[in-house]
């Protein structure tokens, strides 16, 4: 179910209703258990299955893993689960994939083979869930939290709606102490947690998808070369949708989360104002980036050893986030990108630890040298943050371009009319959408820079309330007018 | 944030958008404009389940837009006792639909299929854009978003500026009508009066439109624009074949299961019908299509009343002229043992 969708509207006023009445706290949380099979099931019913096999696995398999002391066991029993967890997302996700790329390969061999194509349906949100409960077996192993007792507290936070198919993507130590005691939320959480929702809606459906997505479908549709300022709005466009898109899903999440007496975890901390890689993934997805930081970056050895396998580690982490993400080569690409910014951000950064500038010379002589090569305002902190942050939201952009990207060719048809290298780019955009994308795109970089280090709640804290209800206003009177243009998130295909 | 300041910040964000709301529908009521439906996937989708399952006796109608204006539904079924299932989509050519029924085992039934040329025969993969996401929505439709599109259509019946083609923020966005840099393909925003949709996706053209000579001269123009200036020469040879193959193909299939089919071709007129019967001479591309796939015709230009009969702009019929084409493609379907029933219900 979507959340720009009538039946959302309906579903969400059934249970907050039946959430508000007097009932037992274990009654409720069946409701809650209910409405998110529902909220899943109407989508496509069989794949509820999933969900109950991958609840049950991991209940039963956590507490094993928790209480058996022989380490040969355990180690069975974490095998178990990741191969059955990340068996099925294999399957679902990647079955296609890796046929596709062992059909290549064999042809690259010599091998005339050519199977039936499998016709695969991906359960959304997979991804999403599976590495929420991997998390819970992963912390069962290590010994990091108790495991949990009661299979309806489990079963909620595996399946809990708001953050389902999208995340953000939960710690078992975030949201199942949650269940223990019975929630509601007061006046002024519930109507915060409206604000929120409006405001997730405001981004999905108005920004993402009424203002941005035609012109980066436009664009990255295009059969031909396009003309420069044509691929480079595309990219801008798209660059604005996708965080509009899943940070408005997430927004969504956590206000419908809120209204029902539940916190989650931000998951977007205006990532366009990042001033670096490092600070990007601090920022953009914050979830996932935590999760693979602690399970997979940390595991891996993460900055402990040499600083050779502190790369190899982030280019690993990286590569799998990429492929996180979606079963296709591009993907990978994009993961390789940020993988290798992130290890020159580190390479520079290490090297600005030990500047050549003051080691060898006294204040005064630095500051002619300085000088003599740039500006001194180059050397000042706001010039440099500045400067970090339009390069970072610079190369963000080019590495959307292998997201958005179709295959390989359009991502090469693309980047060739944006550095200019192709000849005779075609102009595809009309007028309107170059002013939607210019504009939207102007906004959104000055919000993020004006936000970079604040929130909507202490912005909120500091306006005036009339304000605050004439902004609310506007946003739900524009969602009203995009009408029927809105669409399923980008999100639900990872 | 201090509790009341989000509790009174809400109530006033309610107020306002609901007294914008009110406004908004009144202000376009006052203009003229009443509830009508979106004429899109979801609405298709509905219809496109009762060509399975019709209450009773049923045709099915697909083409493009010409059939959704020329048949008036309540005057068909209130001739012929039996319903119309209109699943054409405007500015789309009809093979798809007519091959998704062909493929459905589960469609035995009675079909018209309304030839445009321009589009029917047109090579333009836009052509059939609509055609396959409305095919694909059918199939792929969720239970949430059936319950999404019955409390959609709920909504549209009763207000007026839900109907995206005239008020989203798009549309008004585009009405600007910037001018754009050469080469750079962008579609016209119809006159609001233009399209107004029933929730049985008959379509017509409202009243403010017909009595205005500035949308009428601005909808001509469209139509030079879109349908008589594509510079593509008409489709010949092998390609013609596939297409009269595939038209075959799929009929036989709907015939092998009892079911009926017959092509039919609506009314055009002044420049429009000049420039179609130039360029798809009726001998080759109408004569030649029905002989060559075995199917039978109806062709506007053979009966006495609906050979004279005006389109307003060229293109389609005006709610007036549909009633009486409609009737005369009853009296047509009737000589061709059409209906179950051989009553005529005067």
């Amino acid at each position: 179910m979507l959340f720009n969708s009538y039946s959302f509207v309906l579903f969400i006023a059934i249970v907050v209703g039946l959430h508000y009445m007097q009932l037992p706290w274990k009654l409720k949380k069946i409701n809650l258990l209910l409405a998110s099979y529902l909220f899943y099931a109407v989508w496509n019913p069989p794949f509820v299955l999933l969900l109950w096999a991958s609840t049950a696995l991991d209940f039963f398999v956590g507490r094993k893993l928790y209480v058996t002391r022989k380490r040969h066991q355990r180690k069975v029993l974490l095998a178990l689960s990741l191969a059955l967890n990340l068996g099925m997302l294999a399957f679902f996700k990647y079955g296609n994939f890796l046929l596709q790329n062992f059909v290549t390969l064999v042809s690259w061999l010599g091998f005339d083979y050519q199977p039936a194509a499998p016709d695969i349906i991906l359960p959304v949100g997979i991804s999403f869930y599976t590495f929420q409960t991997l998390s819970y077996t992963l912390d069962m192993y290590r010994r990091r939290s108790r495991p949990e007792t009661s299979l309806l507290d489990f079963s909620l936070f595996v399946t809990f709606f708001p953050q389902l198919v999208a995340g953000p993507i939960v710690r078992p130590t975030e949201l199942l102490p949650q269940f223990k005691t019975p929630r509601q939320a007061n006046a002024a959480q519930f109507t915060k947690g409206l604000l929120l929702l409006s405001l997730g809606l405001f981004m999905k459906v108005v920004l993402a998808d009424a203002l941005l997505s035609g012109a980066a479908d436009t664009v990255f549709n295009a059969q031909q070369s396009v003309a420069m300022i044509d691929a480079w709005l595309g990219v801008l466009a798209f660059s604005g949708q996708i965080f509009f898109d899943f940070a408005g899903y997430s927004t969504c999440a956590i206000g419908v989360a809120a209204c029902l007496g539940f916190h989650l975890p931000e998951n977007f901390r205006y990532p366009y104002a990042a001033s670096g890689f490092s600070d990007f993934w601090r920022r953009w997805h914050i979830t996932l980036s935590s999760w693979l930081k602690d399970y997979l970056y940390i595991a891996l050895g993460g900055n402990r050893k040499t600083e050779g396998r502190t790369y190899i580690n982030l280019m690993i982490t990286m590569l799998l986030g990429g492929l996180w993400h979606g079963a296709s080569w591009t993907f990978v690409v994009w993961g390789a990108l940020h993988g290798s910014f992130l290890v020159l951000e580190r390479i520079i950064r290490k090297m600005q630890r030990q500047p050549a500038i003051t080691k060898e010379m006294n204040a005064g002589e630095a500051v002619v040298a300085r000088a003599s090569l740039l500006p001194a305002f180059v050397y000042g902190k706001r010039f440099r943050l500045v400067f970090s942050m339009l390069l970072t939201f610079f190369l963000v952009n080019i590495t959307w371009v292998f997201f958005r990207a179709a295959d390989f060719a359009t991502a090469g048809r693309m980047l060739a009319s944006m550095f200019g290298i192709t000849e005779n780019g075609i102009a595809v955009l009309p007028t309107i959408d170059m002013i939607k994308v210019a504009v939207v795109t102007v906004l959104l970089v000055a919000t993020h820079w004006a936000m970079r280090n604040s929130s909507v709640s202490e912005v909120v804290a500091k306006a005036r309330w009339w304000k605050v209800g004439i902004g609310w206003a506007l946003m739900l009177i524009l969602i009203v007018l995009s009408q029927k243009s809105s669409d399923s998130f980008i999100y639900f295909q990872f | 944030m201090q509790p009341t300041k989000t509790v009174k910040a809400g109530v006033l964000a309610l107020v306002l958008t609901l007294l914008f709301i009110a406004a908004w529908e009144l202000f376009w009521r006052s203009k003229g404009f009443l509830p009508t439906y979106n004429d899109d996937r979801a609405l298709w989708a509905a219809e496109r389940k009762e060509a399975l399952q019709p209450a009773r006796d049923a045709t099915v109608f697909i083409g493009s837009s010409r059939i959704k204006f020329d048949l008036d539904i309540p005057e068909w079924e209130r001739k012929t006792g039996e319903d119309a299932v209109q699943l054409s989509l405007v500015g789309t050519s009809p093979l798809l639909l007519l091959q998704d029924l062909g493929n459905d085992t589960a469609f035995r039934g009675k079909l018209v299929v309304d030839v445009t040329e321009v589009l029917f025969y047109g090579q333009n993969p836009a052509f059939h854009l609509s055609a396959n996401e409305a095919v694909s929505y059918y199939q792929k439709q969720t239970p949430s978003e059936k319950l999404s599109d019955q409390l959609g259509f709920a909504l549209e019946a009763n207000l007026a500026f839900l109907e995206e083609r005239r008020f989203s923020l798009n549309t008004l966005l585009e009405s600007l009508a910037l001018p754009n840099r050469p080469g750079v393909m962008a579609l016209p925003v119809f006159p609001k009066g233009f399209e107004w949709t029933t929730g049985d996706r008959q379509t017509y053209m409202a009243d403010m439109f017909l009595q205005s000579k500035e949308d009428i001269a601005f909808q001509t123009n469209v139509w030079k624009m879109l349908l008589m200036g594509d510079p593509t020469p008409p489709v010949e040879g092998e390609v013609l074949a596939k297409i009269f193959q595939e038209i075959k193909t799929a009929t036989d299939k709907i015939k092998a299961r009892g079911g009926r089919v017959i092509f039919v071709r609506t009314p055009s007129s002044g420049p429009l019908y000049e420039f179609e019967a130039a360029k798809y001479p009726r001998e080759k591309y109408w004569d030649g299509m029905l002989r060559s796939t075995q199917n039978e015709g109806i062709h506007f230009a053979d009966n006495q009343t609906t050979g004279g009969m005006i389109c307003p702009e060229w293109s389609h019929l005006s709610r007036t002229d549909a009633t009486i084409y409609t009737r005369e493609l009853i009296a047509e379907l009737r000589k061709k043992d059409w209906f179950s029933s051989s009553i005529t219900i005067p």
